[in-house]
């Protein structure tokens, strides 16, 4: 009989990181698509054909590497091609984000069985995957190198990389640039930013970040294929971006909610819990944590209303 | 909405397009296109049994489609038909095998209504959030999706499991279920019913004020809360006859097309007929159309994989292709494309004059 200590131990902090990592990644994609106010519904598409590329590049090529660039070679092309479609053509993103991932669902699925004559799950012999950071310094003991050891170095580098995104975001002329695309577009076009460009620039580095997100699944977090893999993760991403209004910090709070969830889902199932409820767990979280950050960023905006109105009272008064 | 079916521009080229892919890649592989594309029509409609089939599929897509374009009118992308779609299904079949000993005329309506209460109540909790606390309803709905589904999942493997092989809930009984039209197929009532809904849902949006409530909603919902129509009333509304529309699908499904609901019975049943209300550019007059065009296609898709071996993913990708190219704008536009070569050529022309 497990103890609920088994659950919530330290070990759920690698946990914990390992099933954030995939989210976050996508969660990059969201937000920068976001800051230029598209919503890439196509994240969770090109997440399923950057999965599906690595893997089988990086089995026939026998190097990771290989696997990766080829995720966000074609992530890349994908964001071009949504870009292209929604910003020269017209095209509804909505629609395109949704065809795309349609699109990646039976596409995989034809590739498996047309390639690997398969269906369901693609499980090659010795595959490839991406390296672990082991710290042979932290061995003899148990908690610390369950913290800080053996992580895939994608994990780390998906963190830093929402650093390095809100750095960019808000501190570089470039990330004012695209932020006030967002923001305001005749502004923006008033001042001589590019629309075009930026936009298709930030759907395209969306599409890239996708792809990336898709490599890690089938390379890093797990070493096989399964249709429809992403089950859902890119359309966590959104809400992971929903949640913190398109500010990379706070999304990232929120994949880490999502990831947490996920990883203490998976430890109830072994406690008796029915699978099914363990599985709906990390996307009712998103709902609920959905909700109250809208709930909570209602209360702010009534209480700056209340402040200006009051502050203008004062005024009133005064003069 | 004029209701009138006008084609843009290089609608032709749009739809011709996919097909001429599929073909280069049939070719690619080994098979044989025509032959191929030969099966695919008489898979789709010849006999009884294959229109049969294409009529049983069309009848989910086209609720489905018809339950986003409702939601669509007001400006809400609704996502979660799909959960809508699964509960519908699921509740109803429930009716219909633990309610015994009832004569039809009562059992029907009494699990179309389970089906359909359960789909407009799941609807209106992402429809509420949206309304009243502004959450974005492309997530919400979304992923409210796979509660509903793994919920579906646990009753058919758990409580309501019929203790088989696989994994579906014990059949229904004989009065639950519907009158099949066009044997050998499943194609049943479900269909009359799913037209008579659409025709009165059209009306309603012609013709009355709730309809034009709703319109004016989508268009302009500050309008409407100042001439003092509750936008988010409306919005709530939308959501619920949505997911009812969902929820009476998935009844239809169960009770005339499987008889007990079966693990991912759905396979984005209500994603298909989504994509069918996108391409009609959510009007209502079109949906018919489309619905059966993508009906069609994944009807016929079973016939070709059984006749000449091109699997069926391979329509299925041709489908969102379709979709992506009939809705890029001018994408095919050959007559605007040649004017402007000719205004080139006449300017060169005058520059050489």
């Amino acid at each position: 009989m497990m103890q609920l200590s088994d659950v919530l131990s330290y070990t759920l902090v690698h946990a914990t990181l390992r099933s954030t990592a995939p989210i976050l990644l996508a969660t990059i994609a969201a937000v920068i698509s976001k800051q230029a106010n598209i919503i890439n519904m196509g994240i969770e598409g090109i997440m399923l054909f950057g999965a599906y590329t690595g893997y089988v590049v990086g089995y026939f090529t026998r190097s990771w590497v290989a696997g990766v660039l080829a995720s966000v070679a074609v992530g890349t092309l994908l964001g071009m091609l949504v870009g292209c479609a929604h910003l020269k053509f017209k095209a509804h993103i909505l629609v395109v984000g949704f065809a795309v991932n349609m699109l990646a669902l039976a596409m995989t699925r034809f590739m498996l069985q047309q390639i690997f004559g398969v269906s369901g799950a693609l499980v090659l012999p010795d595959p490839v995957s991406l390296p672990t950071i082991h710290i042979a310094a932290l061995e003899s003991s148990p908690v610390l190198s369950s913290l800080f050891s053996d992580y895939c170095f994608m994990e780390p580098i998906a963190i830093l990389l929402v650093i390095a995104l809100w750095l960019v975001l808000y501190k570089t002329s470039v990330g004012l640039h695209l932020r006030s695309v967002g923001l305001n577009e005749p502004s923006a076009m008033t001042a001589g930013i590019d629309i075009g460009r930026n936009k298709f620039m930030a759907i395209t580095l969306s599409g890239l970040f996708a792809g990336l997100a898709g490599a890690y699944l089938s390379m890093g977090y797990s070493t096989m294929f399964v249709e429809n893999m992403t089950n859902g993760r890119g359309y966590m991403a959104l809400a992971a971006m929903n949640f913190g209004s398109g500010n990379p910090l706070f999304a990232m709070g929120g994949a880490l909610i999502f990831g947490f969830m996920d990883s203490i889902g998976a430890r109830l199932q072994s406690f008796g819990f029915p699978s099914q409820f363990v599985l709906m767990i990390p996307y009712v979280t998103t709902v609920v944590v959905l909700t109250i950050a809208m709930v909570s960023a209602r209360r702010k905006e009534k209480a700056m209303i209340l402040k200006q109105y009051r502050d203008g009272e004062k005024t009133v008064q005064t003069s | 909405m004029k209701g009138k079916i006008k084609l843009r521009p290089g609608f032709a080229a749009a739809m011709l397009f996919p097909f001429v892919f599929g073909a280069v890649l049939m070719l690619l592989l080994g098979y044989d296109p025509v032959e191929a594309y030969r099966e695919l029509f008489k898979g789709a409609f010849v006999g009884n049994f294959n229109l049969g089939t294409t009529l049983e599929k069309f009848c989910p897509i086209f609720l489905t489609a018809l339950a986003y374009c409702v939601t669509s009118k007001v400006k809400y992308f609704n996502m979660g038909v799909e959960g809508c779609f699964y509960l519908g299904a699921l509740f109803s079949a429930g009716a219909g095998f633990l309610i015994q000993g009832l004569p039809w005329y009562i059992h029907i309506p009494i699990c179309f209504l389970c089906g359909t209460l359960v789909g407009a109540v799941w609807a209106a909790i992402p429809g509420a959030l949206r309304a009243y606390l502004n959450v974005n309803e492309l997530c919400a709905a979304l992923l409210m999706n796979y509660v509903a589904i793994h919920f579906a999942n646990f009753m058919i493997a758990g409580p309501w499991s019929a203790k088989g092989a696989s994994s579906q809930t014990a059949p229904i009984e004989k009065s639950a279920e519907l009158l099949r039209i066009m044997k050998p197929s499943r194609a049943n009532v479900g269909l009359f019913m799913a037209l008579f809904l659409y025709a009165a849902i059209f009306w309603m949006f012609r013709r009355t004020k709730l309809g034009y409530r709703l319109n004016a909603t989508g268009t302009n919902s500050y309008f409407t809360d100042y001439v003092g129509v509750d936008a988010k009333r409306m919005v709530l509304l939308a959501t619920i006859l949505s997911g009812a529309i969902g929820g009476f699908a998935g009844s239809i499904q169960t009770m005339g097309v499987y008889g007990t609901i079966i693990d991912g019975f759905s396979n984005n049943t209500a994603f298909d007929g989504m994509l069918a209300s996108l391409i009609a550019n959510n009007s209502f007059a079109q949906l018919p159309i489309y619905s059966f065009l993508i009906a069609a296609l994944k009807s016929g898709a079973l016939g070709m994989e059984r006749f000449t071996g091109v699997p069926k993913a391979l329509i299925d990708t041709l489908i969102p292709i379709l979709i992506l190219l009939l809705n890029m704008e001018g994408l095919f536009d050959f007559k605007h494309l040649r004017k402007r070569r000719k205004k080139k050529i006449a300017e060169i022309g005058k520059e050489g004059a």
